[in-house]
Formats: structure tokens, C-alpha cells, sequence
């Protein structure tokens, strides 16, 4: 595969620990444009998630390449910012110390970083909370940090490992919302792994559906419906049905 | 009423002291080995100078061991807590040396430093290096990895890591530690002071036993309990101060 602002060619991940080796991965190929939105969707346990973090350089690949704005990766890259399901936030860190962390780690100096982070925290409608820290927060919020952190180096993609995994049904609903209208706006890849169908549905432009053990890429959803999207109409129902019956019996909803 | 119920702590001195001037009302010793509690009180007015004297020095000595033990053992311990290799190579070492009383190389204290501060706070040293190590190590192991995954993602530098995530992450542990080191120092200077050194409490408990001063010996002991008292809660207040952060999170995780 070329062109792409982010590509796996033949990318397969083996675990050798104690005992027989384990396949996670299997010939994964895949590229993504550049603005995209595209959804890795699968079972827990297929692997995407193995992916996702092999993407933003935290995991070597066993085989193939994997390649970022066009350089093979070789670690974590600058055009990257990763968002994790269990937010990663440092519990003695307020939420702006937080919030300037990446840049803090790319020696930003300390105006610049104070006036982005002042940026992504009303982006992310934390300003009030600048000061808390991270345990006076409920879920949704301190996925919101996560979010504005990931977001203050000007990612040109932003790899989100189940980041809404975690929140209740409401929460997770505004969330999706906000982080659609974030894209929208600050114009970024997003690669967003889920194991739900209604997530994926809502959110992508693309969906790759995953099949576990070993994780094979099994198939490639268009999206192709108008935002905002109802997840009560028939269009986005029909999608659902068929993905459903991609993932298996074992279903994928909630 | 918090504080009213912190009080009651106080209640079992009250009732010691009690049947501490009972036993005397009784007779049950005579007067020259079990003094009445009115004139242990009276020494400390009679002997007040003495008793700061020797109280001064002791602490001093415990300052200073506790002090050296913890600019050593904190930053030799987040180095071990974080790089396997260094782990590997001092962890039977540690354990072995550990294990040795810090009481057991008072002769050896004498020998090399004959009598005077050094060999004390060589041994306060001593009795407190090991429980900082072994705490600091102990915290830096327990950080969740998803936090050094951010790191190593945002490309923090390893000096960043070390002072911004290591240092926190263990920070808790190492209070545990300071607590720990403080009252083994503690003990470990009265003992000492028995022995090897002329001045400082046990030496003043020791010499009142040879001048035959019992209440000097009760009033002695009564300031060595509560300076130890007094010790432990200055760094118990210190660490929920500092550790402000983590209380929450404790909380939470009931």
C-alpha cells in the first residue's frame, strides 16, 4: 500500500513469553488519508488495540512496516499523540500541569505552553477545572484531559485505544459527540479503536473490522451517511446489522 | 467531634500513669526503685536543662543519620526501582545487608570511630538506609504503566521521567520509608548512646542508672516516647500534605 498518511504493510505481532508463542497479529495492511476518521472495530482480544499501540510506536512490529507521514516508524512519532482507555493522567499533576506534559516533553517553553494549553482546555471545556486534580474529576472529564493533552502538540493524528471504553452510556454519548466536533475542527486524522458496533457507526468515516486469534483484518465498512448521525434511523441500523454479522455470533454491541 | 475523639488517645497514658501512682500508693517497690509520678514530674524541672541538653543531641544525631540515609537511599533508589539491570545486580546484596541489627555493628562502630558522634550516626545511618531503599524501590515498582507509556509516547527525556513521574509515583512509598527509618534511627541512637557515645539521652538514661536516679531514667524514657511520638506524626501530617493527591485516590479505590 501507498499513499497514506499512515500505513501497515504485512504488520504481524508474535508474543514469545513462556510457552508457545502467541500470534496476536496477522498481515495486517491498511492506510489512512490524511483527515480521515477510521475506526478499528473488534472483539477484545483481536488485536487492535496491539495495533494501535504498534502504530503510535509504544510496540514493535514482529513483521512488516508500519510508516507515519511517510517515515518508517522507529518509536513513538512527533505527528502522533496517543489518547488511552484508562485516561493516563498523572494523579499528582493538576489538570494543567497535565494538560502541558507533552509539551513540557518537547521542551515547548513555558509560555507557549501555557497559552495552547489555555487553547485545548476551553476546546475541551475544562477551563474551570484547571486546577483539580485528576481524582476530583468524574470519567468523562478526565477523558477530556486526556483528550486536550493529546491535542496540544498539533497532532497531525491522534491514535485513541478505546478512550470511551470506560464511561457510562450518557457520558460516552456527549463525548462522541465533542470529539467529532473537535476533529472537525482542528482538521486531524483519527485512528479510534472500539469494540462497539453503535460507537463505530456513529463516529467513522471508515471501519476496519478485526477477527480474533490470530487478530486478521476481515473487512472494510464505508460509512457513508451525513453528520450527525441518529443510531435510531434505518440507514444507521442497517449498517449496525451488517457489521454485527461480520464480528459473529458472539455480537459486538454493548 | 474529631478532635474530641483524637483524644482519646490519650486515654491509655492516663490510665498507665494511674496505676503507675498506685503501685507507688501501695508500696509495691520501694520509693528509690519505683519514684511516685509527681516526683519523676519534679525532675524534669530539676533536670531540665540536663534532659534538653541531652534530648538536643540525640535528635541532632538522628537528623543528621536520617538525613544521609535519605540523600542517598531516594535517588539510589529510584535508579534500582527503575532500571532492571541495577536491580539485578544490588537486590541479594540489599537483602543480605539488611538483615544484619544495626545494634550488631556497634563494635565494629567503636572500633573504626571510636567513641563520640561518628560511630552513632554511622549507625543511625545505617538502621535507616535500608528501609528508605527498599521503599523507594517498592514505590517506584508499584507506578501504573500506562503513565510511562504517556512518557515514552510524548518523548519525554529519561531526566523528566525521572523527576515529573518516578519521583511522585514513589513519593508516597518513600514517606512510608521516612517513617520507618525515622523510628529504627530512633532506636538505634538511644542504644548507641549507651555504648559508644557521651552524651545524649541513653547515656543520660545509663548514667542516672549508675548515680542511682531512678526518676531520672522514668523522665528519660517518658521524653524519648514522645519525641518518637512527636516524630512520626510531624511526618505523617508532612506526607498527607504533600501527597495531597493520593488521599483522594484512596478514597476512591474502597
Amino acid at each position: 500500500m501507498s499513499g497514506g498518511f499512515i500505513t501497515c504493510a504485512g504488520v504481524g505481532k508474535t508474543y514469545t513469553g513462556k510457552g508457545r508463542p502467541v500470534e496476536a497479529l496477522q498481515g495486517i495492511s491498511l492506510a489512512c488519508a490524511e483527515g480521515e476518521f477510521v475506526c478499528l472495530l473488534g472483539l477484545s482480544g483481536c488485536g487492535k488495540s496491539t495495533l494501535l499501540q504498534m502504530i503510535a510506536g509504544l510496540e514493535q512490529p514482529t513483521t512488516g512496516r508500519i510508516t507515519v507521514a511517510g517515515q518508517v516508524l522507529d518509536g513513538p512519532s512527533s505527528e502522533t499523540s496517543i489518547v488511552f482507555q484508562d485516561h493516563g493522567l498523572f494523579p499528582w499533576m493538576t489538570v494543567r500541569a497535565n494538560v502541558e506534559f507533552n509539551m513540557k516533553a518537547r521542551r515547548v517553553p513555558p509560555a507557549a505552553r501555557r497559552a495552547r494549553a489555555d487553547d485545548m482546555l476551553a476546546l475541551t471545556g475544562l477551563t474551570a477545572f484547571v486546577g483539580s486534580y485528576p481524582h476530583e474529576l468524574s470519567g468523562g472529564m478526565r477523558q477530556r484531559v486526556g483528550i486536550a493533552r493529546a491535542l496540544t502538540t498539533h497532532p497531525r493524528a491522534l491514535l485513541m485505544d478505546e478512550p470511551f471504553g470506560a464511561l457510562d452510556a450518557q457520558t460516552r454519548g456527549h463525548l462522541q459527540a465533542e470529539l467529532l466536533s473537535i476533529w472537525a475542527s482542528q482538521r486531524t486524522t483519527v485512528l479510534f479503536v472500539t469494540h462497539s458496533i453503535e460507537e463505530a457507526v456513529f463516529l467513522a468515516d471508515r471501519i476496519l473490522v478485526f477477527t480474533p486469534r490470530p487478530g486478521r483484518l476481515a473487512a472494510e465498512v464505508m460509512v457513508d451517511m451525513p453528520r450527525p448521525r441518529l443510531p435510531t434511523s434505518p440507514e444507521f441500523a442497517a449498517v449496525a446489522k451488517g457489521l454485527r454479522a461480520m464480528l459473529g455470533s458472539e455480537g459486538g454491541s454493548e | 467531634m474529631p478532635r474530641l475523639s483524637r483524644l482519646a488517645g490519650l486515654l491509655p497514658i492516663v490510665a498507665l500513669v494511674a496505676a503507675w501512682q498506685l503501685a507507688v500508693s501501695l508500696q509495691l517497690y520501694p520509693p528509690v526503685l519505683l519514684p511516685a509520678p509527681a516526683k519523676v514530674a519534679d525532675s524534669f524541672v530539676r533536670w531540665g536543662p540536663t534532659i534538653l541538653a541531652n534530648a538536643g543531641a540525640s535528635v541532632l544525631r538522628v537528623v543528621i543519620g536520617v538525613g544521609l540515609a535519605f540523600a542517598v537511599a531516594v535517588p539510589a533508589g529510584l535508579l534500582i526501582g527503575r532500571y532492571p539491570a541495577l536491580d539485578r545486580l544490588t537486590d541479594w546484596s540489599i537483602q543480605a545487608f539488611r538483615s544484619v541489627p544495626p545494634i550488631s555493628l556497634i563494635p565494629l562502630a567503636m572500633l573504626f570511630f571510636g567513641i563520640g558522634d561518628t560511630p552513632a550516626i554511622v549507625l543511625i545511618f545505617l538502621s535507616a538506609l535500608w528501609p528508605l531503599l527498599l521503599n523507594t524501590i517498592f514505590g517506584v515498582r508499584g507506578i501504573e504503566r500506562t503513565l510511562l507509556k504517556v512518557a515514552r509516547a510524548a518523548r519525554a527525556s529519561e531526566a523528566l521521567v525521572l523527576r515529573d513521574i518516578i519521583l511522585p509515583a514513589a513519593l508516597p512509598a518513600i514517606f512510608t520509608g521516612l517513617r520507618l527509618a525515622i523510628g529504627g534511627g530512633w532506636l538505634t541512637v538511644v542504644t548507641a548512646e549507651m555504648i559508644a557515645v557521651k552524651s545524649g539521652l541513653g547515656y543520660m538514661i545509663l548514667n542516672a542508672q549508675m548515680t542511682f536516679r531512678t526518676e531520672l531514667i522514668f523522665a528519660g524514657i517518658i521524653v524519648i516516647g514522645a519525641i518518637g511520638l512527636v516524630a512520626d506524626q510531624s511526618v505523617s501530617r508532612l506526607r498527607a500534605r504533600v501527597c495531597r493527591w493520593q488521599e483522594g485516590l484512596l478514597a476512591e479505590r474502597e
